[in-house]
Protein backbone atom coordinates (compact mmCIF):
# COMPACT_ATOMS: atom_id res chain seq x y z
CA UNK A 1 0.00 0.00 0.00
CA UNK A 2 1.34 3.43 -0.97
CA UNK A 3 1.87 5.82 1.93
CA UNK A 4 0.71 9.41 1.56
CA UNK A 5 3.51 11.98 1.83
CA UNK A 6 3.28 13.99 5.06
CA UNK A 7 1.49 17.34 4.80
CA UNK A 8 3.36 20.61 4.99
CA UNK A 9 2.36 23.77 6.76
CA UNK A 10 2.88 27.35 5.65
CA UNK A 11 3.90 29.80 8.34
CA UNK A 12 4.08 33.56 8.53
CA UNK A 13 6.53 35.05 11.02
CA UNK A 14 6.22 38.43 12.69
CA UNK A 15 8.03 41.38 11.22
CA UNK A 16 7.52 44.62 13.15
CA UNK A 17 8.02 46.71 10.00
CA UNK A 18 5.17 45.22 7.99
CA UNK A 19 1.90 47.08 8.45
CA UNK A 20 -0.88 45.05 10.07
CA UNK A 21 -3.34 46.10 7.38
CA UNK A 22 -0.88 44.94 4.72
CA UNK A 23 -0.44 41.51 6.30
CA UNK A 24 -4.23 41.09 6.61
CA UNK A 25 -4.77 42.12 3.00
CA UNK A 26 -2.14 39.69 1.72
CA UNK A 27 -3.53 36.75 3.74
CA UNK A 28 -7.04 37.49 2.45
CA UNK A 29 -5.86 37.83 -1.10
CA UNK A 30 -3.67 34.72 -1.28
CA UNK A 31 -5.79 32.25 0.66
CA UNK A 32 -9.24 33.74 0.00
CA UNK A 33 -10.00 33.84 3.73
CA UNK A 34 -12.68 36.10 5.18
CA UNK A 35 -11.61 39.42 6.64
CA UNK A 36 -12.27 38.04 10.13
CA UNK A 37 -10.10 34.95 9.65
CA UNK A 38 -7.34 36.95 7.98
CA UNK A 39 -7.38 39.45 10.86
CA UNK A 40 -7.23 36.64 13.44
CA UNK A 41 -4.21 35.11 11.69
CA UNK A 42 -2.49 38.48 11.41
CA UNK A 43 -3.03 39.08 15.14
CA UNK A 44 -1.65 35.61 15.90
CA UNK A 45 1.48 36.50 13.90
CA UNK A 46 1.73 39.83 15.69
CA UNK A 47 1.12 38.52 19.23
CA UNK A 48 2.71 35.07 19.11
CA UNK A 49 5.44 35.67 16.57
CA UNK A 50 4.12 33.18 14.03
CA UNK A 51 0.98 31.59 12.65
CA UNK A 52 0.26 28.52 10.59
CA UNK A 53 -1.83 29.88 7.75
CA UNK A 54 -2.30 26.79 5.59
CA UNK A 55 -1.65 23.03 5.63
CA UNK A 56 -1.58 20.68 2.65
CA UNK A 57 0.65 19.13 0.04
CA UNK A 58 4.21 20.30 -0.41
CA UNK A 59 3.88 21.58 -3.96
CA UNK A 60 1.05 23.91 -3.07
CA UNK A 61 2.80 24.98 0.13
CA UNK A 62 5.79 26.06 -1.98
CA UNK A 63 3.52 28.09 -4.22
CA UNK A 64 1.94 29.85 -1.24
CA UNK A 65 5.35 30.62 0.29
CA UNK A 66 6.47 32.07 -3.03
CA UNK A 67 3.35 34.25 -3.19
CA UNK A 68 3.76 35.43 0.40
CA UNK A 69 7.45 36.22 -0.11
CA UNK A 70 6.51 38.08 -3.30
CA UNK A 71 4.53 40.38 -1.00
CA UNK A 72 7.63 40.65 1.24
CA UNK A 73 6.03 38.75 4.10
CA UNK A 74 8.33 36.61 6.20
CA UNK A 75 6.98 33.21 5.20
CA UNK A 76 8.32 29.67 5.16
CA UNK A 77 7.13 26.08 5.27
CA UNK A 78 7.81 22.90 7.16
CA UNK A 79 6.52 19.34 7.21
CA UNK A 80 3.88 18.67 9.82
CA UNK A 81 5.41 16.59 12.61
CA UNK B 1 0.64 65.90 0.86
CA UNK B 2 -2.89 64.93 -0.04
CA UNK B 3 -3.93 61.44 -1.03
CA UNK B 4 -7.06 61.38 -3.14
CA UNK B 5 -9.18 58.47 -4.29
CA UNK B 6 -11.04 59.16 -7.54
CA UNK B 7 -14.15 57.33 -8.68
CA UNK B 8 -12.77 56.61 -12.15
CA UNK B 9 -10.15 54.00 -11.22
CA UNK B 10 -7.38 56.46 -10.43
CA UNK B 11 -5.76 57.95 -7.33
CA UNK B 12 -3.63 61.00 -6.75
CA UNK B 13 -0.72 62.19 -4.73
CA UNK B 14 -1.38 65.92 -4.60
CA UNK B 15 0.22 68.98 -3.03
CA UNK B 16 3.44 67.06 -2.45
CA UNK B 17 6.00 69.42 -0.90
CA UNK B 18 9.61 69.51 -2.04
CA UNK B 19 10.72 67.56 1.03
CA UNK B 20 8.04 64.92 0.46
CA UNK B 21 8.94 64.72 -3.21
CA UNK B 22 12.59 64.27 -2.27
CA UNK B 23 11.59 61.36 -0.04
CA UNK B 24 9.49 59.81 -2.80
CA UNK B 25 12.44 60.19 -5.18
CA UNK B 26 14.48 58.11 -2.75
CA UNK B 27 12.21 55.06 -2.83
CA UNK B 28 14.25 53.13 -5.39
CA UNK B 29 17.60 53.94 -3.76
CA UNK B 30 16.26 53.20 -0.27
CA UNK B 31 14.84 49.84 -1.35
CA UNK B 32 18.24 48.61 -2.60
CA UNK B 33 19.51 46.05 -0.07
CA UNK B 34 23.04 45.88 -1.55
CA UNK B 35 25.71 45.72 1.12
CA UNK B 36 23.28 45.02 3.96
CA UNK B 37 23.16 41.33 4.77
CA UNK B 38 20.24 41.66 7.19
CA UNK B 39 18.13 43.39 4.55
CA UNK B 40 19.06 40.78 1.94
CA UNK B 41 18.14 37.97 4.31
CA UNK B 42 14.88 39.68 5.15
CA UNK B 43 13.86 40.25 1.50
CA UNK B 44 14.98 36.83 0.31
CA UNK B 45 14.48 34.44 3.25
CA UNK B 46 14.77 30.68 3.14
CA UNK B 47 11.55 28.89 2.22
CA UNK B 48 12.27 26.35 4.96
CA UNK B 49 11.05 27.32 8.43
CA UNK B 50 13.81 27.40 11.08
CA UNK B 51 11.74 24.96 13.13
CA UNK B 52 11.40 22.43 10.27
CA UNK B 53 12.15 18.85 11.30
CA UNK B 54 14.13 18.06 8.14
CA UNK B 55 17.54 16.52 7.71
CA UNK B 56 20.23 18.94 6.58
CA UNK B 57 20.42 17.57 3.03
CA UNK B 58 16.68 17.80 2.42
CA UNK B 59 16.58 21.41 3.64
CA UNK B 60 19.64 22.27 1.54
CA UNK B 61 18.08 20.76 -1.56
CA UNK B 62 14.88 22.81 -1.16
CA UNK B 63 16.91 25.99 -0.58
CA UNK B 64 19.11 25.37 -3.65
CA UNK B 65 16.10 24.86 -5.89
CA UNK B 66 14.54 27.98 -4.43
CA UNK B 67 17.66 30.05 -5.10
CA UNK B 68 17.85 28.81 -8.67
CA UNK B 69 14.22 29.01 -9.76
CA UNK B 70 12.04 30.98 -7.37
CA UNK B 71 14.43 33.62 -6.04
CA UNK B 72 15.03 35.23 -9.46
CA UNK B 73 11.27 35.46 -10.09
CA UNK B 74 10.76 37.23 -6.77
CA UNK B 75 13.66 39.60 -7.48
CA UNK B 76 12.27 40.42 -10.93
CA UNK B 77 8.89 41.23 -9.42
CA UNK B 78 10.47 43.61 -6.91
CA UNK B 79 12.58 45.29 -9.64
CA UNK B 80 9.63 45.77 -11.97
CA UNK B 81 7.59 47.39 -9.20
CA UNK B 82 10.44 49.75 -8.31
CA UNK B 83 10.96 50.74 -11.95
CA UNK B 84 7.27 51.47 -12.45
CA UNK B 85 7.17 53.66 -9.34
CA UNK B 86 10.35 55.51 -10.36
CA UNK B 87 8.74 56.34 -13.73
CA UNK B 88 5.56 57.57 -12.00
CA UNK B 89 7.58 59.83 -9.71
CA UNK B 90 9.67 61.20 -12.56
CA UNK B 91 6.47 62.10 -14.42
CA UNK B 92 5.09 64.25 -11.58
CA UNK B 93 3.80 67.67 -12.53
CA UNK B 94 4.83 70.81 -10.68
CA UNK B 95 2.36 73.47 -9.57
CA UNK B 96 3.05 76.87 -8.17
CA UNK B 97 0.80 78.01 -5.36
CA UNK B 98 1.50 81.46 -3.96
CA UNK B 99 5.24 81.07 -4.36
CA UNK B 100 5.41 77.48 -3.13
CA UNK B 101 6.07 74.63 -5.51
CA UNK B 102 4.06 71.46 -5.13
CA UNK B 103 4.32 68.20 -7.01
CA UNK B 104 1.43 66.02 -8.03
CA UNK B 105 0.60 62.86 -9.94
CA UNK B 106 -2.59 61.01 -10.80
CA UNK B 107 -2.11 57.30 -11.35
CA UNK B 108 -4.24 54.33 -12.40
CA UNK B 109 -5.35 51.82 -9.75
CA UNK B 110 -3.24 49.23 -11.56
CA UNK B 111 -0.10 51.00 -10.28
CA UNK B 112 -1.14 50.73 -6.62
CA UNK B 113 0.21 47.20 -6.26
CA UNK B 114 3.66 48.27 -7.47
CA UNK B 115 3.61 51.28 -5.17
CA UNK B 116 2.81 49.09 -2.16
CA UNK B 117 5.60 46.68 -3.06
CA UNK B 118 8.16 49.45 -3.60
CA UNK B 119 7.20 51.37 -0.45
CA UNK B 120 7.20 48.24 1.68
CA UNK B 121 10.57 47.12 0.32
CA UNK B 122 12.04 50.54 1.02
CA UNK B 123 10.67 50.48 4.59
CA UNK B 124 12.12 47.03 5.22
CA UNK B 125 15.56 47.93 3.89
CA UNK B 126 15.66 51.28 5.72
CA UNK B 127 14.81 49.63 9.04
CA UNK B 128 17.49 46.97 8.63
CA UNK B 129 20.18 49.24 7.17
CA UNK B 130 19.74 51.87 9.90
CA UNK B 131 18.84 49.37 12.63
CA UNK B 132 15.83 51.46 13.60
CA UNK B 133 13.93 50.61 16.78
CA UNK B 134 10.42 49.17 16.42
CA UNK B 135 8.80 52.25 17.92
CA UNK B 136 9.79 55.89 17.42
CA UNK B 137 9.42 56.38 21.19
CA UNK B 138 12.45 54.14 21.70
CA UNK B 139 14.67 56.53 19.78
CA UNK B 140 17.02 59.17 21.11
CA UNK B 141 15.96 62.73 21.75
CA UNK B 142 17.86 64.47 18.95
CA UNK B 143 15.15 65.13 16.34
CA UNK B 144 17.57 66.28 13.63
CA UNK B 145 19.66 63.14 13.53
CA UNK B 146 19.83 61.08 10.33
CA UNK B 147 17.94 58.37 12.17
CA UNK B 148 14.95 60.66 12.65
CA UNK B 149 14.95 61.65 8.97
CA UNK B 150 14.92 57.97 8.01
CA UNK B 151 12.02 57.37 10.43
CA UNK B 152 10.12 60.28 8.86
CA UNK B 153 10.79 58.78 5.43
CA UNK B 154 9.52 55.38 6.59
CA UNK B 155 6.42 56.96 8.21
CA UNK B 156 5.53 58.79 4.99
CA UNK B 157 5.91 55.57 3.02
CA UNK B 158 3.72 53.78 5.57
CA UNK B 159 1.05 56.49 5.37
CA UNK B 160 0.85 56.14 1.58
CA UNK B 161 0.67 52.36 1.95
CA UNK B 162 -2.22 52.61 4.44
CA UNK B 163 -4.11 54.80 1.98
CA UNK B 164 -3.51 52.43 -0.93
CA UNK B 165 -4.47 49.34 1.10
CA UNK B 166 -7.70 50.83 2.44
CA UNK B 167 -8.83 52.92 -0.51
CA UNK B 168 -7.53 51.12 -3.58
CA UNK B 169 -6.38 47.55 -2.99
CA UNK B 170 -8.64 46.20 -0.24
CA UNK B 171 -11.46 44.98 -2.46
CA UNK B 172 -9.42 44.05 -5.51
Amino acid sequence: MKAWPPPWQVLIFDDPVNLMSFVTMVIRRIFGYSEQKATELMLQVHNKGRAIVWTGDREKAELFVQQLQSYQLLAAMEPVE
Amino acid sequence: MELIRHSDGRWSLARVSELEYLMLSRIQESADPSGCDQALERLYPSPVAPTAQLDHEAALSIEEDWREYTGPEIRDGFSQALEKVALDIASASVEDDEGYEYYGMTLPDAHAESWCSALNQARLVLHHRHELPEEAEEMGVNPVSEEWIVVLQSEIYGMIMEFLIKEVLWDQ
